[in-house]
């Protein structure tokens, strides 16, 4: 845009002293454009108001011109070039609108300079760049004139209307959120001057023009207390950014403006029109940089987004943080951004699970498996096996504590299977479950059935499984429910019995075997785990195939 | 989960499905878990309480071993008790 300030600078020649001036005045000057017209018009200015516009009109096409008057300036801010001759005339326009008929005059002679100090000030330093600020600050000068402003806002709104209603057609495209008439070239300029600053970014600049033109159309209606007539263009420009497709910068920028339509909400509107703007720019230099994202987010995010143009839009918002994401308001990247945290979630959690199974591996002995289900299954049978070996041992303490009479010689030690296992052992089992078994059924068999019940054992001996069920019942009560003197002594009799049979107690050759052998014996378990138990070794009353499954595992 | 299969090339081509029930198994041995409600339970809450418990039973198995041990010492060596406390305690 600044091709146009050298013009600017030739006017200034003969106008303004003050180059900053032409530009300040392209956006400043919109609002007073109109007001400045309407002096113009009313005044002694007209004639030289018509001589401004002539000298607009006629390059119609070239400048954006604020210099012409609000309806021609809108037909001129379109244009994208001039934005020098914008300013000068704007700043025409603005010394007109603030200067006495005296100032115009001089005015006349100084188009740009006149108006002032004051207005160079206020619309140089705007037009100027850094001046986004200022701009609002000028505006709101601006605004200072209510009186001239109101008046000459009325006139301006059909004024601009129709201008704008002109200027439109012949609108460059990128011109066309632009429609505000003069406002049009302020923001114009702004958008490049935006553009400028963030030097390159293209999706961004589009965006940021026409935010810029948004904004400035929205500033420019305040300051002019058109209510009307700004949320008219505006909402004209508005939608002509949307229409660009600029999802997040227009659209955001269009919305901000939206949001504060009063007069006194100038300078906030620049300045979120500039949050939005730079935070475009942001945006798409954030999208240059996924490499922050981590590669498992963005495999991702890929395949999610993949329709989207908008990844780097959510790279933007992350960094960014919340400011863009409200300002994007697009469910995209909302679910994008759930869908990321729910994969660093899930990424957490999943390695905290490796974890804790590389610890299981390390406890379990011998476990080479480096499959998780597989390991799994071993983690489960070692501690099925140690929970055996466990009760195992504790039964047979239990059993020595009582009294070393007391103790089965066939202590069922598991390994052997059940065919292996002889009467004796059989029985020796048969009385260590029912000893310690609480559940057993039918302790007043143990009275009469000690012997019969041995022999029945003996003969059921080969039948593991169901021995210790009918075994239980001879000596039946376990220790804690030993105060039955004869039970005591019925087994005293089973076991005395057993000791010629020679103990051929089952060696406990690992934690498998013992979990297998466990599993065949229904060994007794202490009572708080008898509950526990039997749920699983009633199975395995059922026991050849079980245990032929124990021992097949068990010999892994 | 999917992510199981796509991410864990390496490690496991197991389903998830496989994890679950064997979690559930551990679930069902491990004491501590087994009171709970099962579905609130996640995985990696029951491969740590695996993990603790089977130290436990580590641990409670060696003195059970210790005191076999010294019951061992007490008896006859040539009794059938002390050949059981052997068996035990070679395992």
């Amino acid at each position: 845009m600044y091709h146009c300030v050298p013009d600017f600078e030739m006017d200034d020649d003969y106008s303004l002293p003050s180059s900053s001036g032409a530009a300040r005045p392209r956006k400043l000057s919109l609002p007073e454009d109109e007001i400045v017209e309407l002096l113009w018009q009313n005044g002694q200015v007209v004639m030289q108001s018509q001589n401004q516009r002539s000298m607009r009109i006629s390059p119609p096409s070239k400048y954006g011109d604020a210099v012409i008057p609000a309806e021609q300036s809108a037909a001129r801010e379109i244009r994208s070039s001039q934005q020098k001759q914008e300013s000068a005339a704007n700043q025409h326009q603005n010394l007109n609108l603030f200067m006495q008929e005296d100032e115009m005059t001089s005015w006349l002679h100084y188009p740009l300079v006149d108006d002032d100090p004051a207005l160079e000030h206020n619309f140089c330093a705007d037009l100027l760049y850094p001046p986004l600020h200022q701009s609002c600050n000028n505006i709101g000068n601006n605004n200072t004139n209510p009186a001239i402003r109101t008046s000459s806002v009325t006139e301006l709104r059909p004024a601009v209307t129709v201008g704008v209603a002109a200027s439109r057609p012949p609108i460059p495209p990128a011109r066309m959120t632009e429609l505000a008439g003069s406002k049009m070239q302020n923001l114009m300029h702004f958008s490049r001057q935006k553009a400028r600053s963030i030097g390159g970014v293209d999706q961004t600049e589009p965006s940021s023009s026409k935010s810029m033109v948004v904004v400035r159309e929205s500033t420019v209606v305040d300051s002019s207390d058109t209510p009307v007539a700004g949320p008219e263009s505006w909402a004209r420009s508005a939608a002509e950014a949307s229409d660009f497709g600029d999802r997040g910068c227009a659209t955001m920028s269009c919305g901000d403006v939206a949001g504060t339509s009063s007069a006194g909400a100038t300078a906030k509107e620049m300045m979120s029109c500039e949050v939005t703007v730079t935070s475009s720019p942001g945006c798409s230099s954030a999208s240059g940089e996924p490499s922050l994202k981590p590669p498992a987010e963005d495999r991702k995010r890929k395949g999610r987004e993949a329709e989207e143009a908008d990844c780097y839009y959510e790279d933007a918002e992350f960094e960014s943080g919340d400011t863009k994401k409200q300002v994007r308001g697009s469910t995209s990247t909302k679910r994008s951004r759930a869908a990321e945290v729910h994969n660093l979630s899930e990424r957490r959690r999943r390695d905290r699970i490796n974890e804790k199974m590389r610890a299981l591996q390390e406890l379990i002995p011998r476990c080479n498996k480096s499959d998780k289900a597989s390991m799994l299954d071993e983690a489960i049978e070692y501690l099925k096996s140690l929970q055996l070996q466990v009760q195992v041992v504790n039964t047979f303490l239990q059993m020595m504590s009582m009294g070393c009479g007391m103790v089965p010689m066939m202590f069922p030690g598991v390994q052997q299977y059940m065919p292996a296992m002889g009467m004796g052992i059989g029985l020796g089992m048969g009385m260590e479950m029912g000893i310690n078994r609480p559940m057993i059924p039918f302790p007043n068999l143990l009275a009469g059935s000690a012997l019969p019940t041995s022999a029945a054992a003996a003969h059921l001996g080969p039948r593991f499984p169901m021995p210790a069920f009918h075994m239980p019942p001879v000596p039946a009560p376990d220790p804690s429910r030993i105060q039955a003197t004869n039970q005591s002594e019925q087994m005293l009799h089973s076991i005395g019995t057993q000791h010629t049979i020679q103990p051929r107690f089952p060696h406990f050759v690992d934690p498998y075997q013992q979990y297998i052998a466990a599993h065949q014996m229904q060994l007794p378990i202490p009572q708080n785990q008898v509950l526990a138990q039997p749920s699983s070794s009633k199975p395995n009353t059922s026991r050849g195939p079980e245990n032929l499954e124990n021992h097949q595992s068990g010999t892994r | 989960m999917s992510s199981r299969r796509s991410t864990q090339s390496g490690t496991s081509r197991i389903t998830d499905d496989q994890i679950i029930e064997l979690v559930s198994k551990l679930r069902q041995l491990v004491p501590e878990i087994r009171n709970r409600r099962s579905d609130k339970v996640p995985a990696s809450k029951v491969l740590q309480e695996t993990c603790n418990y089977i130290r436990s039973l580590h641990r409670e198995v060696d003195d059970l071993s210790e005191r076999l041990s010294q019951l061992l010492a007490t008896i006859d060596a040539d009794s059938a008790e002390a050949s059981i406390i052997r068996s035990l305690i070679a395992q």
